[in-house]
C-alpha cells in the first residue's frame, strides 16, 4: 500500500510539472485542459491473458492489453468503414481475390527491426502453419493462396476464391516483428515478442499484473487516435483481478485508476458519481443467444422452439436481472454491425405465452405432470442447456435461472441447466446429445454468422443449432462471395428471418457489452471504433 | 496419509536410560521410511492423475481445436506437437521418464515451460498457506489458553468460533476486504509484492483452521487441567497462565497437531478461492484453469507438488509428535 500511495505521490508530482510545461504548447485543449505527459497508470482488468501472443490468444476480453504492443495494417472508423495505419492503403483487385498493401515506410518494431513487406508476408504464411498456430489455421486466414512481398513495402495476397470478411481479417492481423519466430517464447509470448506498438512489454508476473513502458519512438497512431507521436503514460499496468466487486472496490479506494468489467449492480454507483466515469460499449458479433438444437430431443420439432422463444419475456428478465443495463438482443448479429445487421426484425417476436401454450398443444405436449411441466407420451418436456462453466460470466448463471422460471411458469417447460467442465462440454458439441447450448461470439463482417450458421462441417464450428438447411449455405456462400454491401446486407437479413423468425434456431437474449469505470483523474479513455472493445492506453492521460 | 495414533501412547513403556539413542534410531527410521513411502505416493499420484486425466470426458485434440474448425491438417500438426499420436502407454511411460529430468512438459493452454510455471507460482501459494497457518496456529492457541474451563469468555470463544467455521471463505474475504483495505485502506487489495499484502488473505485463509483447531485444544487444555499433576503444579504456586501454557498445553497440543495436520491440506485447496478473491499469484488458479481445460501437463505436476507438500508436512507433524510426547520416542520400532 505503502508502495502504491509513494508512486501516486510522485506521478503527480509529475503531472505538476509537466502540465506547467505542456500548457503553454497544447492549442487544442479539452474542456479538462491540455492532455498531461507522464505518469503511471494501474490498470484492474478481469481476464489475464492465456497467451501472450496476439495470434493464438482467443481472448476478446485480453485484446485491451495486447493492443498496446501489437497493432494492424487497417483501423477501423465507427461504421465499420477502414482507415490507414501501418498500411498507407490498400487495392481489391476486380476479381476480388488480390488484396495489396501499402505500407508505411517509417515504422520500426520496439527490437529494431523495420516494418517492410517481408515482415508482413512472414505473419501471414506462419499464420497459415497449423504447426505454428494450431486451430487458428483453419479460420479466415485459410482462404489465402498466396502471399507475397512485390517490393519492399507492397504486400500482395491472393485468395483462392472471393471471400468478402478477409479485408477484415488481413487488416485486423496483429504485426508481430519477423525476429519473434525465432524466440522459444513465441507460443507463450514474451518481452521477447516484439510489435510496433505504442508500449513494450516490460515484466508479466502470472496471477499479479502485466507492466508496459511507453515506446519513445512511436510515431505511427491511426488518425482514430486523439493524438500523434508517443503515448501519454510513461508506464502501465494491468492488474488481475477477477472478482467484479473487488476490481470495484480497489477503484473506489484509489488502488487502480481504472477497471474494466463492471457489474449490473456497480454500474450505477460509478455513473452517478462525478468522482468517477462509467462508459460501456455493446460488443459486435453474436448476441448471447440459447442456440436450440434440431437433431436431438424435443427441440427438433420447430413448434417446441417456437414456443420456448414465444413463453418468455426476456425484457422483463434482463430487468431483473441487470437492472436494466444489459441490452435486449433480438438478430443473429450485433446491431453495432450496422452493414450487415437489419434492424426491422427488433420487437417482432416474444413474448406471447398464449402461443407458446398452442404452439405445445400442437405438438402434443397436452399432459401435465405433478411438478406443473408439459408431458407428451409420458415424457416431460425437458430442454438441457449445456453451458460450459468456464464460459459463466456476467450473471449468466442467474439470466439461466430466470428463463428456467418463466419458461416453467408461463409454458410448463422444463430448462434445465448443465453447467459443464470444458472436456465434457466438448464432447457434448461433438455427439450433439444437448437441447441447448448458449453461446455468444465477437467476430464482424458477418465471420460470426458463418460460424453460428454454416453446417458443421463446412465451416461452422459453433453451429450449435445444428442447422442444415439448405437455404443456409446457400446465402452464406452468396453473401462471402460477393463484396457488394448491399447485397450482402440483403442476405443476411433474409437469413435472419429465417433463423430467428421461421425456424427459431436461436433465442437471442442479449448483447454482451463492455465497461468501463475509471477515477475522475483519468482522461482519454475510449472503446475501439467498430470493434468495441476497450481501446489501448495510447490516449489516456491522468490529470491533475 | 498415514499419522500414527496418539491413542496407541498409554500402553508404552515409560521413560529409557537410552531415551537419545532411541530418539535418534527412531528419527533417522521413520526420516527414511517417510522418503520411500514418499516416492510411492508421488508415483502413485502421477499415475492416478494421468489415468483420471484421460477417463474424464473430451477428447484432449477437440479442446485445442476449441471454438474453431477441426480440420485433419489442425488435428495432425496438434498432435504431434504434443506427441499425441504415440499410444497411452508410451505417453505415459515418456512422461515418466521426462520428469526424472526434470522436465514436466509445456502447458497446452498457457503454452509455456510447465516448470517455471510451477515454480513461479508455487512460492506465493506457500507463503499464503504458511501464513495462515501461523494465523490458525495463534488464533487456537490464544483462544484456547485465555478461555479453557472459563464459563463466559468459553461462551463466547466458541460462538465466535462457530461463526468463523460457517463462514465461506470468500464470504470472509470480501468482507475483509471491504473493511480493511476498501473503507479503512489499511492493506492493498491484491498481489504478492510485500508483508502486507499477505495480512487479509492469510486472515481470511486462516481464522476458519484456527476455528476448528481452537475448539479441539480448548476441550485438550480442559482435560489436562483436571488431571492430577495440574493440582501438583497450582501447589507450587506457579500462575494460572503458566500452568495452561507450560504444562497443559502440552498436553492437549497432540489431537490439535494431528487435525492441522489434515487441515493443511485443506488450506491448499482452500487457497483457490483465497487467491482468486484477492487476486494474488499462486497455484490454486493455475489448478483450477488447469483442470477446467484439461491441460494434463499442468495438472500432472501440480498432483506431484501438491503430493510432494502432503508428505513433507504429514512428515513434519510425525516428527512433532516425537517432540512433543515423550514417551513416543521410545516407541521400538
Amino acid at each position: 500500500m505503502d508502495l502504491i500511495k509513494h508512486s501516486f505521490r510522485l506521478a503527480a508530482a509529475t503531472f505538476a510539472v509537466s502540465a506547467l510545461v505542456f500548457s503553454t504548447f497544447n492549442a487544442n485543449a479539452a474542456a479538462d485542459g491540455p492532455p498531461v505527459q507522464g505518469g503511471s497508470l494501474i490498470w484492474g482488468v478481469e481476464t489475464e491473458p492465456a497467451t501472450l501472443n496476439p495470434h493464438l490468444n482467443g481472448q476478446d476480453k485480453t485484446k485491451l492489453l495486447l493492443r498496446n504492443v501489437f497493432e494492424t495494417l487497417l483501423a477501423r472508423t465507427k461504421d465499420g468503414g477502414y482507415l490507414p495505419w501501418l498500411a498507407t492503403g490498400y487495392k481489391i483487385s476486380d476479381d476480388g481475390k488480390t488484396y495489396t498493401f501499402t505500407l508505411r515506410d517509417d515504422v520500426t518494431f520496439s527490437n529494431g527491426e523495420k516494418l517492410d513487406a517481408a515482415a508482413v508476408v512472414t505473419n501471414f504464411t506462419k499464420l497459415k502453419d497449423p504447426a505454428y498456430s494450431g486451430s487458428a489455421s483453419s479460420g479466415p486466414v485459410s482462404r489465402l493462396a498466396d502471399a507475397k512481398a512485390l517490393d519492399e513495402r507492397t504486400v500482395e495476397l491472393s485468395l483462392k476464391e472471393v471471400y468478402a470478411p478477409f479485408l477484415d481479417f488481413a487488416s485486423g492481423l496483429e504485426i508481430i516483428s519477423p525476429a519473434s519466430f525465432a524466440s522459444p517464447q513465441i507460443k507463450s509470448g514474451g518481452t521477447e515478442i516484439t510489435g510496433t506498438g505504442p508500449f513494450i512489454l516490460d515484466r508479466y508476473a502470472k496471477g499479479q499484473e502485466i507492466h508496459f513502458v511507453k515506446n519513445p519512438k512511436y510515431q505511427w497512431a491511426p488518425s482514430t487516435a486523439a493524438h500523434r507521436g508517443p503515448a501519454y503514460l510513461d508506464e502501465v499496468t494491468y492488474r488481475f483481478l477477477s472478482e467484479s466487486s473487488v476490481r470495484a472496490g480497489a477503484l473506489t479506494s484509489g488502488q487502480v485508476n481504472l477497471i474494466e468489467g463492471v457489474s449490473g449492480n456497480d454500474a450505477g454507483l460509478f455513473r452517478d458519481d462525478p468522482e468517477y466515469s462509467y462508459q460501456s460499449a455493446l460488443n459486435t458479433g453474436t448476441p448471447y443467444s440459447l442456440f436450440l438444437n434440431t437433431t436431438f430431443g424435443p427441440t427438433q420439432d420447430v413448434k417446441v422452439r417456437k414456443a420456448l422463444i414465444a413463453a418468455i419475456d426476456v425484457d422483463a428478465v434482463l430487468k431483473s436481472v441487470y437492472r436494466g443495463e444489459r441490452t435486449r438482443a433480438w438478430g443473429i448479429t450485433s446491431p453495432v454491425d450496422t452493414q450487415l445487421y437489419d434492424a426491422s426484425i427488433e420487437k417482432s417476436y416474444g413474448n406471447d405465452p398464449q402461443l407458446s401454450n398452442q404452439l405445445l398443444d400442437q405438438a402434443g405436449w397436452t399432459a401435465r405432470d405433478a411438478d406443473g411441466y408439459r408431458t407428451r407420451d409420458g415424457q416431460r418436456l425437458t430442454i438441457e442447456v449445456v453451458q460450459a462453466q468456464a464460459t459463466v460470466r456476467d450473471q449468466r448463471d442467474v439470466l439461466l435461472q430466470a428463463l428456467q422460471a418463466q419458461a416453467k411458469q408461463k409454458a410448463g417447460i422444463d430448462l434445465t441447466i448443465s453447467y459443464v467442465d470444458a472436456g465434457t462440454y466438448t464432447d457434448r458439441r461433438a455427439t450433439g446429445k444437448f437441447g441447448s447450448i448458449a453461446n455468444s461470439n465477437t467476430p464482424t463482417d458477418g465471420i460470426d454468422i458463418e460460424y453460428h450458421y454454416l453446417p458443421i462441417k463446412q465451416g461452422g464450428s459453433i453451429n450449435y443449432s445444428r442447422a442444415s438447411a439448405p437455404e443456409l449455405l446457400g446465402w452464406l456462400r452468396a453473401a462471402a462471395s460477393t463484396l457488394d454491401q448491399k447485397k450482402r446486407f440483403d442476405l443476411y437479413a433474409r437469413l435472419q428471418r429465417f433463423a430467428i423468425i421461421d425456424q427459431a434456431y436461436a433465442f437471442p437474449l442479449y448483447e454482451p457489452e463492455d465497461q468501463i469505470a475509471a477515477s475522475s483523474q483519468v482522461q482519454g479513455v475510449s472503446f475501439r471504433p467498430f470493434k468495441q472493445l476497450p481501446e489501448s492506453a495510447y490516449d489516456v492521460w491522468l490529470s491533475k | 496419509m498415514t499419522l500414527d495414533n496418539p491413542a496407541f501412547i498409554d500402553e508404552l513403556p515409560l521413560g529409557s536410560p537410552s531415551r537419545i539413542v532411541r530418539f535418534r534410531h527412531s528419527l533417522w527410521s521413520r526420516v527414511l521410511g517417510r522418503v520411500g513411502s514418499g516416492v510411492v505416493v508421488l508415483w502413485a499420484a502421477v499415475t492416478l492423475s494421468f489415468a483420471s486425466l484421460q477417463i474424464a470426458p473430451g477428447n484432449i485434440v477437440n479442446l485445442l481445436v476449441g471454438d474453431q474448425l477441426p480440420t485433419p491438417e489442425v488435428e495432425a500438426a496438434i498432435r504431434a506437437e504434443w506427441g499425441l499420436d504415440e499410444p497411452l502407454i508410451v505417453q505415459y511411460l515418456r512422461y515418466l521418464w521426462r520428469i526424472l529430468h526434470g522436465d514436466f512438459g509445456r502447458s497446452y493452454v498457457l503454452q509455456s515451460d510447465v516448470t517455471s510455471l510451477i515454480l513461479s507460482q508455487l512460492w506465493p501459494t506457500l507463503k499464503l498457506t504458511s501464513a495462515a497457518l501461523v494465523v490458525a496456529i495463534v488464533f487456537a492457541v490464544t483462544a484456547a489458553v485465555l478461555t479453557a474451563g472459563r464459563r463466559w469468555p468459553r461462551r463466547l470463544a466458541s460462538a465466535a468460533e462457530l461463526v468463523l467455521v460457517s463462514t465461506p471463505s470468500f464470504w470472509l474475504g470480501i468482507v475483509l476486504l471491504f473493511v480493511f483495505s476498501f473503507t479503512l485502506k489499511l492493506f492493498p487489495v491484491a498481489g504478492d509484492k510485500n508483508f502486507s499484502s499477505l495480512v487479509l488473505p492469510a486472515l481470511s485463509l486462516g481464522l476458519s483452521l484456527g476455528a476448528v483447531v481452537s475448539q479441539v485444544l480448548r476441550q485438550g487444555l480442559e482435560n489436562a487441567l483436571e488431571e492430577p499433576f495440574a493440582l501438583t503444579v497450582r501447589s507450587w504456586g506457579c500462575s494460572d497462565l503458566t500452568l495452561r501454557l507450560r504444562h497443559c498445553l502440552r498436553h492437549a497440543s497432540l489431537p490439535a497437531v494431528t487435525l492441522t495436520g489434515w487441515l493443511v491440506g485443506g488450506l491448499l485447496s482452500g487457497a483457490v478461492i483465497t487467491e482468486q478473491v484477492f487476486g494474488r499469484p499462486g497455484l490454486g488458479k493455475v489448478t483450477v484453469d488447469a483442470v477446467l481445460g484439461k491441460d494434463l501437463p499442468v495438472v500432472l505436476a501440480v498432483a506431484i507438488f501438491s503430493a510432494l507438500i502432503y508428505v513433507v508436512l504429514s512428515t513434519l507433524v510425525d516428527l512433532l509428535y516425537l517432540f512433543l510426547d515423550p514417551r513416543l520416542r521410545t516407541r521400538n520400532r
